[in-house]
């Protein structure tokens, strides 16, 4: 488009031999991103994936059976849920800060954040699962001899799979969107390629990250679709 | 084929429940033995503890005082779970499980008892050819949500009946269904009780519904009394007290001739002149005198001409209609 050099200190990476998109940084340069995509982009998509991997999986397993624990004792249900709650209003970055001096710049730091703000999204989406079971199909259930564990099991549990699948859906992706500022913590996670865009300002590695995050969160909540779908097949039958 | 077990008596003694925090108690010393095989209606207005009396049986909900006895043995001499395995129970809205098919739902007390995988199979498949679901394999792999409210109810009643319980326990199960429907059901299960012979204590709070299945009813009045007790004959002709009669209905004399039906007051073959015949209308040997009084009443006539298939077997006046004969009222199978 253009053919004239830019005046001033070079910032742009690679300049000199690179394309005119990259010389002038321009919005989006995909010759660049294709050839940075294996040293520049994939790793942090690699390490992003572990890290909400991670947080999603442990925020799960305790919010679940915190769920399950508020479903049996309903008088738990308000302080367990206040307590999530709580957790989940924090800034996350001051939640690291809080976090640092104890755990260090380290992964543990950025999990324990994370898993924090998973806890209430998923608390509550087993919580109303639960819930939401119809009377008469306990009522069945319990007059047709099944015990506590059977009920649980057998009717109430799958009965809740669809509301607690939705909860874990958005809980990941909040968590994908979070665990970018993680890389005020430590270098890994697409949030790392973000802040270091930021701070020398070149548009392809800011947006291709950016862009990636958001594609991450959309390919694995249509995953958890997937998923759902295979586990509860009653919800889509029709007449 | 499955053995299928015979009923076993259900005897309530002096059974009493009060909910924690009432003053009154939902069900007051209620006396009441159902005879093996026996099909007794528990009807009465809300508040009448039919429904308690009715979960009592099956433990979800526990005897303040007075006893329980299926066959001779208290429903306290073993735990609440092992007792419902005995007990089928089917209740309104089929209470059937969204997630699991049809066949999964009728397996659900065999799987729990433990029986093997070919024995539920059979057993399946002879239920839902039992309420009326055949060809077998077009409703096994179906979920509750495709099937109509009956086609769920039929369900429901099969896997009630799938562990061969000598006690079936109805709660008011027809009660979601249309008019149409409901008759259809009700007439299905009449044909299966009395194919299976369990006894069946079934909750409803129609009286007509009462009236058509119950050998004997028992009808429930506030504060969890029992008002009367008797065939549906005997209630009708002479109930125990205003409560009663009124709960019965203006309508109750009506109500008695849907006992009977045509074919069993149908005389032998009359000297009637055919001039005189001729303008009555033709009636069906299974309708109740109450369907042909009307059907006599829509026509104008003074009788009417009973057929069976194509068979005309004689012709009913009036006055055999509105006074059959005492003798028939009391149907096969009830005790007086």
């Amino acid at each position: 488009m253009s053919d004239f050099a830019p005046a001033g200190d070079p910032v742009i990476p690679d300049y000199g031999q690179a394309s005119d998109c990259v010389i002038n940084n321009g919005a989006f340069c995909t010759d660049w991103f294709i050839s940075q995509w294996s040293t520049v982009f994939w790793p942090p998509v690699l390490s992003h994936i572990v890290m909400v991997a991670i947080a999603v999986s442990i925020g799960f397993v305790i919010a679940f059976f915190a769920g399950l624990l508020a479903y049996r004792k309903k008088w738990l249900a308000g302080p367990i849920g206040m307590a999530a709650t709580f957790l989940y209003t924090l800034p996350p970055l001051a939640l690291f800060q809080l976090l640092v001096p104890f755990t260090g710049l380290s992964l543990l730091t950025v999990e324990i954040a994370l898993v924090c703000f998973t806890l209430v999204i998923i608390f509550q989406a087993v919580l109303v699962g639960l819930s939401g079971v119809p009377d008469d199909v306990r009522r069945a259930a319990t007059g047709m001899g099944l015990d506590r564990n059977q009920l649980l099991l057998k009717v109430e549990l799958p009965l809740a799979l669809p509301s607690i699948i939705s909860g874990v859906r958005i809980a990941t992706v909040l968590t994908v969107s979070i665990a970018t500022i993680a890389a005020f913590v430590i270098d890994d996670g697409l949030g790392s390629p973000i802040i270091k865009a930021v701070s020398s300002p070149f548009n392809t590695q800011f947006v291709g990250a950016g862009a990636l995050a958001v594609l991450l969160a959309f390919a694995l909540d249509g995953l958890l679709v997937l998923l759902g779908r295979g586990l509860t097949p009653w919800t889509k039958v029709r007449n | 084929m499955t053995q299928h077990s015979t009923g076993t008596s259900i005897t309530f003694d002096r059974a009493t429940k009060t909910y924690p925090g009432a003053a009154a108690p939902a069900l007051d010393a209620l006396d009441l033995e159902v005879e093996a095989g026996e099909l007794v209606c528990l009807v009465g207005p809300s508040g009448g503890g039919k429904t308690t009396a009715l979960q009592l049986v099956n433990r979800l909900v526990d005897l303040t005082s007075g006893d329980i006895r299926i066959g001779d043995r208290s429903i306290s001499d073993q735990s609440a779970i092992e007792l419902r395995r005995t007990i089928g129970y089917a209740i309104q809205q089929s209470g059937l499980f969204p997630h699991y098919t049809v066949a999964h739902n009728i397996a659900t007390v065999p799987t729990i008892l433990g029986w093997d995988k070919e024995r539920i199979r059979t057993r399946t498949a002879e239920l839902l050819e039992l309420v009326g679901l055949s060809p077998v394999e077009t409703w096994l792999s179906r979920y509750p949500a495709q099937l109509s409210g009956g086609q769920q109810q039929r369900v429901g009643i099969a896997r009630a009946l799938a562990a061969d319980p000598p006690v079936m326990l109805m709660d008011e199960p027809f009660g979601a269904l249309d008019p149409i429907t409901r008759v259809a059901v009700q007439d299905e299960f009449l044909a299966i009780h009395r194919a299976v012979g369990k006894t069946t204590l079934f909750v409803t709070h129609d009286i007509d519904e009462a009236i058509k299945m119950a050998d004997r009813i028992a009808i429930l009045k506030p504060g969890g009394k029992l008002a009367q007790f008797g065939t549906p004959s005997e209630v009708l002709s002479n109930p125990a007290d205003d409560f009663v009669a009124e709960f019965l209905g203006s309508e109750r004399g009506l109500k008695r001739l849907a006992l009977t039906t045509v074919g069993e007051i149908v005389p032998g073959r009359s000297d009637r002149a055919s001039a005189e015949t001729a303008q009555w209308p033709d009636v069906e040997a299974t309708m109740t005198l109450r369907e042909a009084l009307s059907v006599v009443s829509a026509a104008r006539a003074e009788g009417a001409i009973v057929h069976k298939g194509g068979n005309r077997l004689g012709e009913v006046s009036l006055h055999d209609l509105i006074a059959p004969p005492v003798a028939v009222e009391d149907r096969e199978g009830v005790r007086t």
